[in-house]
């Protein structure tokens, strides 16, 4: 305890912090300039100078800490000089250029000035000269009105951890740039234009047509662009949104967000949004008006379930639909036409690999935190690179880097390839991860002490580690060397929390099931909380909501009556007993036995595997009904077509990969009628009375139907979500340790690992880019100018061999089709690798891959024959 | 000297520069002496050849870079002549040196000679303030310098 007296008032405190922050605490405001709560402290700028008693000179308040009996004073005669004088010094070399700086309103110097009064300069000093750089396609970076403050640098170094950026040259000639001088070719979060205080680096979307006073309401929402779920703040002036932005404090993201959630909202405003329903009338898509398409979509599929049943008919739902859609879009099929047929592209990855360790671990196996993650004593990424599909998770990584964690990369991952990481990368080329991680946990079974904690459990899995290939043989299979593995296993030895991150890599494999044996395993024997990376906002609730063949509301099985009969007594109607079809089956049924389809919120066309033949099969059905807000490939191929909502556009909520519930806030709508009502409307045709007034009534129900969901209000979602558990009651499959231990193979059962592949053989890889999630992002002009297009990414080494140079148009074949793109050359990546992203509707990688099903997960993993590659 | 490091001559040296320091970011200084040793002045590539020889961010290599006039990111003549021009040396006669290099060689601060073969800079104090005026061709000091003994001295560089 310790007593300050702060313009005269005693306040106590219970630690030493900055006299800022205490200041602050207690309802004092001190000015500051380079000070950023975000940010490591500089104590540069001279703004926050306060007196202190007994010090002879003035102290920065942002770095100075209080010590018990100071008396300091924040506002006296001598301070308010100094201060002014500070702002008179700044404004020697600045522009002046208010009336046209997108900042004005907002800007830290405008407002000191004005509080400080420092109008009038005494010095005649010409004013520093930079052009403005606009030849960025997201950033505009105006130097003469930098003030140095650095916080644009710190950002960018010590908290995005790209360190793009840096002060250049010395004196009045300092300002900051890329290393190129030019375009910043950096990570685009443009986390520096949140914290630059002055209009000096800014986002080049709102230029000029942003003036914050103008702004007509700011809506807090969340983000939809991946699993994260940050908090973004939506600034709207006539009907349109002019600026995306986060605070400090805001949400799971803390103020921080990445290029997709910044820069990613102009396709809400695209002129190729769909605005009315369609129908197909003599082959050609039609407008109609919402009644016809209602009445035709459902009178054709209750026509279908009366001559083939309810099990030909089908549905797919993507992961951007908010909680209540996908809810009763599972309704409508499960009790308007009788069919468990529901999937989504949870399927590809999240879904199954989530099963298993839920079986393991129970209901909340996934349920942790990030900001946990740089708290852990050792941080394992395995194969799914999170700085790009899941960025701001990333950072939190990037962070455990920089406090001294023990960070472990398994396989080959991007975006920590500069941050302190110990590497385990297999020489044979990506898609070893399996591979190492056995040799890990054989090791670390060795010799780790186990906690005691579920003996049986740790009977089970060290029965199960002697079967697995130790790190000599893993040595052999991969090239990482045996030695790294036992030195990263020793250095695990005493840690007793962990971090583990895994993504789709892991689960859209042969191994999934060892994959995820193994996650547990470590998982259990370093006290980890594991994190499935999500690359969509609400994958979690497809799963949780009932989107999928064999889990009804709660992921409840729907071959258990009581959970049945739950439900049909909420929805008055019968539900089918018997599991449907996973997401590859119905597309592989399509025109046999699935005559139908309802697709929500995605494209099958494009965002599955082995697209040529998932077209074929789409091109088979009887009747196919997309909802989407882009003339999407599916929708192209649609008898009715519903244009749906954007993000900004709705309400409802997104479950994110933490099992937080968050919610989603309308901004603007212009036209168009919400994804729910759409959904009720057809689901009132067939027999499904509705008596929803919104989504809150919605969530309601889902409280009511869904056990975990239980007691849950819609209202009562406050900022910063629900988190799991949430008030109702887990599934309790395997809470007793013999159960968890029951799901490992008996000992003596060995292990199957795919074989190494062929380290002289090129492989094809999934590539996730930074800046594009599927093909929304790239109706953002902002997002396609920063990539350009589709490219294809080899090492320099492998671009030499084959007779292809940076920049080279490449034609890429395989058995199932081929594509052109450009070739782009990067140092660092594995040798034997092709990297193609199946973000853009050219060239796609799923034109080039093919697939086959996991038999019990049925999740489709990746297959590639015949791979050829040719300059073009 | 050629222009920037390329696969025919990379940026040699720098391993052993590391093994003298604990950290890569303490061996930044010296690793950018040996780059422009090397090729005259600090590329864009060369500076790229530093930051990934020692694992470190480009721009923190080019912001480092940048402090510092003698590590010039300009493209020079074949040897750079910086003249002090700061007081001791501007008292003992800097400006008749710059004066006589114009004269004779028809160059001036941030100028390169037509043969290619001197770049004239101007610089801060090089610690010969007893001596001066002073300056540095490439890295070799020159003081006393007279109108006269400049041109002997340049003289001595092909
Ligand atoms: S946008 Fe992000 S990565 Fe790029 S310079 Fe700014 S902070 Fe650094
Ligand atoms: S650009 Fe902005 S944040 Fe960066 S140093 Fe200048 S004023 Fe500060
Ligand atoms: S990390 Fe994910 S949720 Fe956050 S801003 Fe980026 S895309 Fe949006
Ligand atoms: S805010 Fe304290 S020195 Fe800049
Ligand atoms: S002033 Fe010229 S060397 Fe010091």
């Amino acid at each position: 305890m310790m007593t300050l007296t702060i313009n005269g008032r005693k306040v106590e405190l219970e630690a030493p912090v900055t006299i800022l922050e205490a200041a602050k605490r207690n309802g004092i405001d001190i000015p500051t300039l380079c000070h950023h709560p975000a940010l490591e402290l500089w104590g540069g700028c001279r703004m926050c100078l306060v007196e202190v008693e007994k010090m002879p000179r003035l102290q920065t308040a942002c770095t100075v800490r209080v010590a018990d009996g100071m008396a300091v004073r924040t506002e006296t005669p001598r301070v308010v000089a100094a201060r002014k004088a500070i702002l008179e010094f700044l404004l020697i070399n600045h522009p002046l250029e208010c009336p046209t700086c997108d900042k004005a309103g907002i800007c830290a110097l405008q407002d000191l000035t004005v509080r400080y009064g420092a109008v009038a300069g005494r010095f005649e000093e010409g004013k520093r000269v930079f052009p403005e750089v606009v030849d960025d396609p997201v950033i505009v970076r105006n130097m003469k009105r930098c003030i140095m403050c650095t916080r644009c640098v710190r950002m960018c170094d010590g908290v995005q951890g790209a360190s793009a950026i840096g002060v250049i040259e010395k004196g009045a000639r300092s300002h900051i740039e890329p290393f190129s001088g030019g375009r910043y070719n950096c990570e685009y979060c443009g986390n520096c234009l949140a914290v630059c205080p002055v209009g000096a680096i800014m986002s080049k979307l709102h230029r000029y047509t942003y003036r914050p006073w103008q702004m007509e309401k700011t809506v807090k929402t969340i983000c939809s662009f991946c699993g994260v779920g940050c908090t973004l703040r939506l600034e709207v002036r006539d009907e349109s949104i002019k600026r995306v932005s986060a605070e400090f404090g805001d949400g799971v993201n803390n103020g921080l967000l990445c290029g997709r959630g910044r820069f990613g909202y102009e396709y809400v405003d695209s002129p190729e949004r769909l605005k009315t329903p369609m129908i197909r009338r003599d082959g050609r898509l039609e407008r109609a008006t919402w009644d016809e398409a209602l009445d035709y979509a459902a009178g054709r599929l209750l026509e279908i379930k009366k001559e083939n049943g309810g099990g030909a008919i089908g549905g797919i739902a993507g992961g951007r639909a908010t909680n209540e859609e996908i809810y009763l879009f599972q309704k409508l099929l499960r009790a308007g036409f009788g069919s468990n047929n529901i999937d989504s592209i949870a399927r590809l990855g999240l879904l199954p690999a989530q099963k298993i360790l839920e079986d393991i671990f129970g209901q909340g196996a996934v349920a942790n935190l990030i900001s946990g993650i740089p708290r852990s004593e050792a941080v394992l990424v395995v194969a799914s690179d999170p700085t790009r599909t899941n960025p701001v998770m990333g950072l939190e990584v990037r962070a455990a880097a920089r406090a001294g964690r023990k960070v472990i990369a398994i396989g080959h991952i991007d975006g920590l390839r500069r941050h302190r990481t110990r590497r385990l990368e297999a020489k044979t080329g990506p898609g070893q991860e399996t591979m190492i991680m056995a040799g890990l946990l054989s090791e670390l079974l060795k010799i780790k002490p186990l906690s005691g904690e579920n003996p049986e459990f740790e009977e089970a899995i060290k029965a199960w580690g002697k079967t697995l290939p130790g790190p000599d043989e893993v040595e052999k299979a991969t090239g990482v060397s045996a030695l790294l593995i036992s030195g990263t296993a020793a250095d695990l030895k005493d840690v007793s929390t962990s971090s583990i991150i895994a993504g789709r890599e892991l689960a859209s494999s042969m191994d999934i099931r060892t994959n995820m044996m193994m996650l547990a395993a470590l998982g259990y024997i370093l006290n980890s909380r594991i994190f499935l990376i999500s690359e969509h906002p609400n994958e979690q609730g497809l799963i949780e909501m009932g989107c999928s063949p064999e889990m009804l509301p709660g992921e409840r099985p729907v071959d258990v009556r009581t959970f049945r009969e739950k439900c049909e007594q909420a929805w008055g109607a019968g539900i089918n007993p018997e599991a449907g079809l996973t997401l590859m089956e119905m597309i592989e049924q399509a025109g046999a036995s699935i005559k139908a389809l309802y697709v929500m919120g995605e494209d099958p066309a494009f965002g599955l595997p082995s697209r040529g033949r998932v077209k074929e099969a789409l091109g088979r059905l009887d009747f196919l009904i997309v909802q989407d807000i882009f003339m999407t490939g599916t929708a192209a191929m649609a008898d009715v077509v519903f244009p749906a909502l954007a993000w900004s556009e709705k309400d409802g909520t997104y479950t994110n990969l933490e099992k937080r519930i968050q919610r989603l806030k309308k901004a603007v709508i212009k036209e168009g009628i919400e994804d729910w009502r759409i959904l009720a409307e057809i689901g009132k045709r067939a027999g499904l009375p509705s008596r929803y007034r919104g989504v809150a009534d919605i969530f309601r129900e889902i409280a009511q139907v869904s056990p975990i969901h239980a007691g849950l209000g819609f209202e009562s979602i406050e900022e910063g979500g629900v988190l799991w558990p949430y008030k109702g009651k887990p599934l309790s499959v395997s809470s007793s340790p013999s159960s968890a231990a029951g799901r490992f193979p008996g000992s003596g059962k060995a292990v199957s690992i795919s074989p190494p592949p062929d380290r002289n053989v090129l492989k094809l890889v999934l590539d996730k880019p930074l800046l594009h999630s599927g093909t929304l992002s790239t109706h953002s002009d902002a997002l396609m100018d920063l990539t350009g297009g589709p490219e294809a990414r080899l090492c320099p080494e492998t671009g030499g061999k084959l007779g292809i140079a940076d920049g080279d148009a490449v034609k890429v074949s395989t058995g199932e089709g081929q594509i052109s793109l450009r070739a782009r050359l990067e140092s660092g990546l594995p040798e034997d690798a092709l990297f193609i992203s199946n973000d853009f509707r050219e060239a796609g990688a799923f034109e080039l891959f093919g697939y086959q099903l996991e038999p019990e997960s049925k999740t489709p993993v990746l297959t590639v024959q015949n791979l050829k590659v040719e300059r073009l | 000297m050629s222009p920037a490091p390329s696969a025919e001559k990379p940026l040699a040296g720098l391993e052993e520069i590391k093994k003298n320091y604990p950290a890569s970011s303490a061996a930044l200084m010296p690793a950018l002496y040996e780059a422009r040793r090397q090729f005259g002045w600090l590329s864009p590539e060369a500076l790229s050849a530093v930051a990934d020889a020692l694992n470190l961010p480009k721009a923190a290599v080019r912001s480092t870079a940048s402090f510092y006039g003698m590590f010039n990111q300009g493209k020079t003549g074949r040897h750079l002549v910086r003249i002090c021009t700061n007081v001791a040396c501007m008292v003992l006669g800097a400006g008749s040196v710059l004066e006589k290099l114009e004269a004779r060689y028809g160059l001036t601060p941030g100028g390169t000679s037509r043969d290619g073969r001197f770049s004239l800079a101007v610089t801060e104090c090089i610690g010969a303030c007893d001596k001066g005026p002073a300056m540095l061709v490439d890295d070799d000091m020159h003081t006393d310098l007279t109108g006269e003994r400049i041109t002997e001295v340049l003289e001595r560089y092909e």
